[in-house]
């Protein structure tokens, strides 16, 4: 048998590290060789808006929403992770590791009451998250709008 | 039964603590019933310590209950607790018991005022502190009852500070004090730096270690310490001017308490004074003094609590005498008669004042026994008692102080006997311009028209004044020459070794007591043919005698004026060009060095993160620079 | 292959024996904090700040129960290691989770009124700060580095996220992010040294590592001083000493108040007992390296701190770099490296907890809604308005600034004691020089707030200061001069002192308006009325932009909750009483270093 040296140890990890280099290096040096050469005309860099040409920038808005339940995905996708190396050693450890899991679990369930609870799943018209925000109403910004002309413009809208 | 010692301090202090939080709502009268519950129950508390202490064998009466670690810095340890020995224990007896009198009182005394729960805030916290003081086992925690008594005076004496005369008379009394109180902390610090300890019991096993100069030195500063709280020569005229506060807080704590702590304190200390004659003999001779020169004063004042107060300071200065001829038993002994019938005489003189609106000028009084009975009879049981006519109290307790006297030194003795004289003369002179002769009470004099007919006071005031009455007639059985002499028994253990023994026979202990009588006798006989009718002779009352032998403008002269002189020189020209000047300079230089330094603060993360690389990259330096040296 | 092998070869994973009651305070303030996100999530909205806070203030007293338990159970058995020796239960850490504990109760009933008045209705405040105690726990507990880095990691990233709670104040974003990146980066040179260590060494744990450098010479032992380099930059970030302090006023200036008095009390507690344990006990042996990096660190965070304070204008900064100086004086007790510096250090760290919760507590009231109104110029007259208050302010700044009969002069004078005598008098005497300087502007808030709105100018060097701030106009100026650091603007517009409004007209419309809409509100008798989020909501609008009015609320009272009273009271009280009576505090400090196992 083989007595493990400090850099047989190493040797897997630098190998991922090269193997993560070149596989970076080489997506570069595909796409530089296999994509086409030619630079692309003014009308295929244009925005596609059902075929009529669009006379201003296009609006690229998104609801914000959209990034928060996307974060939380992420978020919980990585507790995920975390439960394939316990599925590796469940054997070893036993009910020990079965009773850490299971807090785990009820740790993320918790943290997922919360979001249910605080509205951040809830799609469609936002209500609860907007209780924080001054109400207003059209009168209310009718009025400010006058107030903002009548001032010297100082005040950035908020 | 020794366990409710802890008790005694603790219901005036929950006392004080209720009224200050509740008393405004409580009101009139039940804040005055709380406080005087509250002392009432350090009273039986007391009553409970000292029956569980007279169970104990006569060499065993002493017992320390500690609360909690004070101060523990290096060899200063100072705990909160309690010494109950028989010494501590008397003190608290009639300090709870007349406080508790005097309470009941006031209750009546204090009703019209608009501050009539702050009185009673004021009143337990004097009892708190009071019985602090006495109770202490150690210098530190009886100069912080030392002090709380001190500032509980200047609050009550200032008491209307409406007042310009009551306000400063508030100040002279904290001033002098004050001096006393250097005496105090110089002579704590003296011992403690010798002996390294604050306990009394560690400070009294290892007198050894004071050499006689340094002994005297302490001794001499404990009695400075007790010229200003017991109003001595040379800081006795605080206590005439204390007179400034409502009487009930003249009658406790300017008579029968407070002033006495600086006897005590000498009592107690009693170990070191044992060791310095010199010092003894320094502090009988000034108590004689003051016992002499505060009489003659008292013979010529023109206000009854001024004559009250004088007889005070002279009384006192008898206990003085006591104390530093050895006899500390006897001191006591006088100390208590006299918490009685002077805390009497106050309260009865109160009572007149009560009854004539206000009234103190002794000239605008007169023939009052009919008027005010009560007040009357007691009065004059207090009168006959201080005047040293047997058998009452001040008969015994006198005598048993002259006699002493008598032993140690003659000429004492001579000044102590024409005092007496005095004592029996100015009190009968108050006596009889108050109650007897002409009612001239009912004249107008000069802008002060007539009184109305004075009123007899109401029974919670009546009460404290007939116990007072009883105490001060019977008071003397507490230390009767022929009997077990039960006072001496229980006192002893705690002097033993320094009590000074007179050895006199029991003939010549009768003769000394038969002259005390008879000078007594004579006092009130020349009183009587003097004063009995006429209320004013300029003769007997000199001008020398009336302004307190010109005490004040000694003091105003020799450093008053001066130190104002001082005083303006250091604020025109030291505080505000040489102080300030520095002071400015330094300010304006840290705040110009501020301001740049401030510059460094940017906003930007960049700049906060490049801080934490560049001190991180000194401190490598500075390790790669010693892997270098080294 | 031979990776592989190693792998297979152990197979069967051993397990260390887990002693759960030596980190049982710990689990109930992680469990409770859990446990109550649940339960808040499941109850109503507007009953859940009210459910937090009785949650909180049962889960932190029954940590602190259980940490009092502990004291008395190492009191008669003595202290001990468990779950393999990764964790370490002595006299020293039940100090600190008692100190953090007591922080968390007392935050607790501040950060109360605080979310009402905000109108933020959730569990967010309570359930973070808990986890960040723990965080903070566990800095006290830890006998190995990687328990120290949990600890650390714990407590700082729940402290990120509490900097940013209020999501309505710009400034705290700002502050959040700031702390975020450092604190980031600050934890990456902490593990980076810890890895060195390792390295060195061949362990993490504490004790190996004092035995370790107590049996062996190393000839060269430059990767060990850089580990150890890296570590001391780690923990000085997190106790905010100089220069790795910039964070400090920023952020403290941008959380919400009572974040800023826990982050002030908790990570210090958490910062300085890990330092303390991880130099004084596993690097002793190296004292001559370390002690002049501290001693010099000392210096500069002294003056830097007390300097740099005097000429602020907003009362959070001020404590900001009062905090600084604190920081400074208890590293004086570090530098002494000895049983007398590390005793003076954890009371130290005790009786500051009480004396900033509480200062904090009062800036927290006094910044009313919005929490916004931290000018110096605000405090003026407060004690006329409510004198109870300013004299539990005054008596928690004097404390700070070291008045005797405070809990604050025993802790500074027995840290100068402790640096005297491990003989770094000049440390000592340049300590109580900062003392003196730092009292001036503790004493400055006290007089303002003595001072009668109307009676100007009663101190000449202070005046100019004022007139400047009056007449620095619009938010564009304070880049130089406005609050004090020329921070940023984002920053300093936090503070509703810019004038938005030049013409004053709109902004009255603005706020008839909004009234009109309040009573519109009230009017039918709904439920909504009850929740304080909407109307606060609005009144907050009218804050922000009426800076015209700011001034005339400036003069009338705020109000002052039940809870948050009684926390300033406790900490006045804590603070006077053990001034009074020190020995109890004194005794206990002492007794926690004396159970100390290195």
């Amino acid at each position: 048998m083989i007595k493990p040296t400090l850099v047989d140890q190493y040797l897997a990890i630098f190998l991922l590290l090269v193997v993560g280099v070149l596989f970076a290096a080489g997506s570069f040096v595909a796409s530089a060789t296999l994509g086409p050469k030619k630079k692309p005309s003014g009308a295929k860099v244009a925005p596609y808006e059902c075929g009529i040409v669009p006379d201003k920038e296009p609006p690229s808005r998104f609801p914000v929403r959209f990034y928060l339940v996307a974060m939380i995905f992420i978020i919980f996708d990585i507790e995920i992770v975390f439960l394939y190396p316990f599925a590796v050693i469940f054997r070893q450890l036993g009910s020990f590791g079965l009773v850490e899991v299971l807090i785990f679990s009820v740790v993320v369930f918790v943290s997922l009451l919360y979001l249910v609870s605080t509205g951040a799943l809830s799609w469609g018209p936002a209500k609860r998250l907007q209780s924080g925000m001054p109400s207003r109403t059209s009168e209310s910004t009718i009025t400010r709008i006058t107030a903002e002309a009548d001032g010297p413009s100082t005040h950035q809208a908020a | 039964m020794l366990h409710v010692a802890f008790l005694i301090p603790l219901f005036p202090l929950v006392g004080f603590v209720v009224l200050l939080t509740f008393g405004r709502r409580l009101g009139n009268p039940l804040a005055g019933w709380i406080g005087t519950i509250a002392v009432a129950g350090a009273f039986v508390a007391t009553i409970i310590t000292f029956a569980g202490l007279l169970g104990r064998p006569s060499n065993a009466r002493e017992f320390t209950q500690s609360y909690f670690s004070w101060i523990p810095v290096g060899g200063l340890q100072v705990k909160w607790a309690v010494l109950v020995d028989p010494l501590s224990i008397f003190m608290c007896l009639f300090v709870t018991g007349v406080s508790m009198l005097i309470h009941l009182y006031s209750i009546g005394y204090m009703h019209e005022d608009r501050d009539y729960s702050k009185f009673f805030i004021y009143l337990n916290a004097f009892v708190f502190s009071m019985v602090l003081l006495v109770l202490a086992n150690n210098l530190l925690v009886t100069f912080v009852g030392w002090e709380g008594v001190g500032v509980c005076s200047y609050w009550l004496v200032a008491f209307w500070f409406e007042r310009d005369s009551a306000a400063s008379a508030g100040k002279k009394a904290f001033m002098y004090n004050r001096i006393g109180d250097v005496g105090f902390l110089l002579a704590m610090f003296l011992i403690f730096s010798k002996v390294g300890s604050l306990n009394y019991l560690t400070i009294f096993s290892h007198t050894h270690l004071l050499g006689s100069a340094t002994a005297t030195a302490a001794v001499l500063l404990l009695f400075l310490a007790a010229t200003g709280k017991s109003a001595q020569i040379p800081l006795f005229n605080w206590l005439p001017d204390a007179m400034e506060g409502p009487t009930p807080v003249s009658a406790l704590i300017h008579a029968a308490t407070m002033v006495t702590a600086g006897v005590y304190l000498l009592c107690r200390m009693n170990p070191i004074l044992g060791l310095s004659s010199d010092g003894r003999w320094v502090i009988a001779i000034i108590g004689c003094a003051t016992a002499f020169v505060a009489a003659t004063i008292a013979s010529s004042q023109h206000d009854i609590k001024k004559v009250l107060a004088f007889s005070t300071v002279s009384q006192i200065g008898y206990m003085v005498l006591a104390v530093g001829c050895g006899a500390y038993i006897a001191a006591l002994f006088l100390m208590v008669c006299h918490a009685f019938y002077k805390g009497l005489l106050f309260l009865a003189a109160g009572s007149v004042i009560h009854g004539l609106e206000d009234e103190q000028e002794l000239a605008r009084m007169g023939a009052l026994r009919k008027w005010l009975p009560w007040t009357f009879a007691t009065f004059l049981v207090g009168w006959l008692a201080i005047a040293g006519i047997p058998p009452l109290a001040g008969f015994w307790s006198k005598g048993d102080v002259l006699a002493n006297v008598y032993a140690k030194s003659f000429p004492l003795y001579v000044a102590g006997v024409i005092t007496a004289f005095l004592t029996a003369y100015y009190m009968s002179r108050l006596f009889y311009l108050t109650f007897t002769g002409k009612a001239r009470w009912q004249e107008a004099a000069g802008d002060q028209p007539a009184h109305h007919t004075p009123h007899e006071s109401p029974w919670v005031m009546r009460i404290p004044l007939l116990v007072l009455a009883f105490c001060a007639f019977f008071g003397g059985v507490l230390d009767l020459p022929w009997t077990n002499r039960g006072l001496n028994n229980f006192l002893g253990p705690v002097f033993a070794g320094t009590l000074y023994h007179d050895n006199l026979s029991m003939t010549s202990q009768w003769v000394l007591l038969a002259i005390d009588g008879v000078i007594a006798v004579a006092g009130l006989a020349v009183a009587w043919v003097l004063w009995r009718v006429t209320a004013s002779r300029p003769a007997l009352t000199p001008a020398f005698l009336e302004r307190v032998w010109y005490w004040d403008d000694f003091y105003d002269a020799l450093i008053g004026r001066p130190g104002q002189a001082v005083a303006r020189f250091s604020a025109t020209v030291i505080d505000a060009k040489v102080i300030d000047g520095a002071v400015n300079g330094v300010a304006s230089l840290v705040k110009s060095s501020s301001t740049g330094a401030r510059r460094l603060q940017t906003g930007y993360v960049r700049n906060y993160a490049l801080g934490i690389v560049l001190g991180l990259a000194a401190i490598l330096v500075f390790m790669v620079s010693r892997t270098w040296w080294s | 292959m031979s990776a592989l092998a190693v792998v297979t070869a152990h197979s069967t994973i051993v397990l260390p024996h887990i002693r759960y009651l030596a980190i049982l305070p710990e689990i109930v303030m992680l469990g409770g904090a859990v446990l109550l996100l649940g339960i808040a999530s499941l109850v109503r909205r507007p009953l859940r700040v009210t459910v937090s806070t009785v949650g909180t203030i049962v889960i932190a007293g029954t940590s602190l129960g259980l940490a009092l338990w502990q004291w008395a159970d190492i009191s008669s058995h003595g202290p001990y290691t468990a779950i393999d020796h990764a964790v370490v239960v002595d006299g020293f850490s039940v100090l600190i989770t008692i100190t953090v504990a007591c922080a968390m109760i007392l935050s607790a009933l501040v950060g109360d009124g605080y979310l009402r008045r905000e109108g933020v209705d959730g569990c967010e405040f309570h359930v973070l700060a808990m986890v960040s105690a723990t965080g903070a726990m566990f800095m006290g507990e830890a006998n190995d580095l990687i328990i120290v880095f949990l600890g650390l990691e714990i407590m700082s990233i729940a402290l990120y996220v509490l900097a940013a709670m209020n999501h309505r104040r710009a400034a705290s974003g700002e502050a959040a992010l700031k702390y975020f990146v450092l604190g980031g980066f600050s934890s990456a040179v902490f593990i980076y040294g810890v890895a060195l260590t390792y390295g060195a060494t061949g362990t993490t744990n504490l004790t190996q590592i004092a035995d370790f450098l107590s049996h062996n010479v190393i000839a060269s032992n430059g990767v060990l001083l850089a580990g150890l380099s890296l570590l001391l930059v780690g923990f000085l970030f997190k106790v905010a000493a100089v220069p790795f302090h910039m964070w400090t006023p920023d952020v403290y200036q941008g959380a919400p108040s009572p974040v800023t008095g826990f982050m002030a009390a908790v990570a210090k507690a958490g910062g300085f007992a890990a330092l303390l344990r991880v130099f004084v006990s596993s690097f002793g042996t190296l004292q001559s390296d370390w002690r002049p990096i501290l001693y010099a660190v000392a210096v500069i965070t002294l003056l830097f701190g007390a300097g740099v304070a005097l000429v602020q204008r907003d009362v959070k900064r001020v404590l900001a770099y009062s905090s600084i100086n604190h920081a400074g004086f208890v590293l004086l007790g570090v530098e002494a490296a000895t049983a007398q510096g590390v005793s003076a250090s954890l009371y130290y760290l005790f009786t500051y907890t009480f004396m900033t919760i509480g200062a904090f507590a009062v800036v927290t009231l006094l910044g009313r809604r919005g929490d916004g109104h931290h000018d110096i110029a605000s405090y003026r007259g407060l004690a006329g308005r409510q004198p109870l208050l300013a004299l539990a302010f005054a008596v928690l700044l004097l404390a700070q600034a070291g008045a005797p009969f405070t809990t604050g002069f025993l802790a500074k004078f027995q840290v100068v004691d402790a640096s005297v005598n491990a003989g770094s008098v000049p440390l000592a005497v340049i300590a109580m020089v900062s003392a003196a300087i730092a009292a001036f502007f503790y004493l400055r808030i006290g007089l303002i707030m003595y001072t009668p709105v109307a009676g100007k100018g009663f101190l000449p060097g202070i005046e100019p200061l004022d007139d400047d701030e009056a007449n620095a106009g619009p938010s564009g100026e304070s880049e130089t001069d406005g609050t004090g650091d020329a921070a940023p603007a984002e920053l300093s517009a936090g503070n509703g002192q810019r004038p938005v409004w030049s013409g004053t007209e709109g902004a009255v419309v603005v706020r008839t308006q909004l009234n009109a809409e309040l009573l519109l509100d009230t009017a039918p008798g709904e439920v909504q009325v009850l929740d304080p989020s909407e109307d606060i909501v609005e009144a907050d609008a009218v804050d922000d932009e009426t800076a015209a009015e700011s001034a005339a609320e400036d003069t009338a009272k705020v109000p002052v909750p039940a809870l948050a009273a009684l926390a300033i009271g406790l900490c006045v009280a804590v603070t006077v009483v053990f001034g009074v009576i020190p020995a109890p505090l004194i005794d206990f400090a002492h007794k926690a270093t004396l159970l100390f196992i290195p």
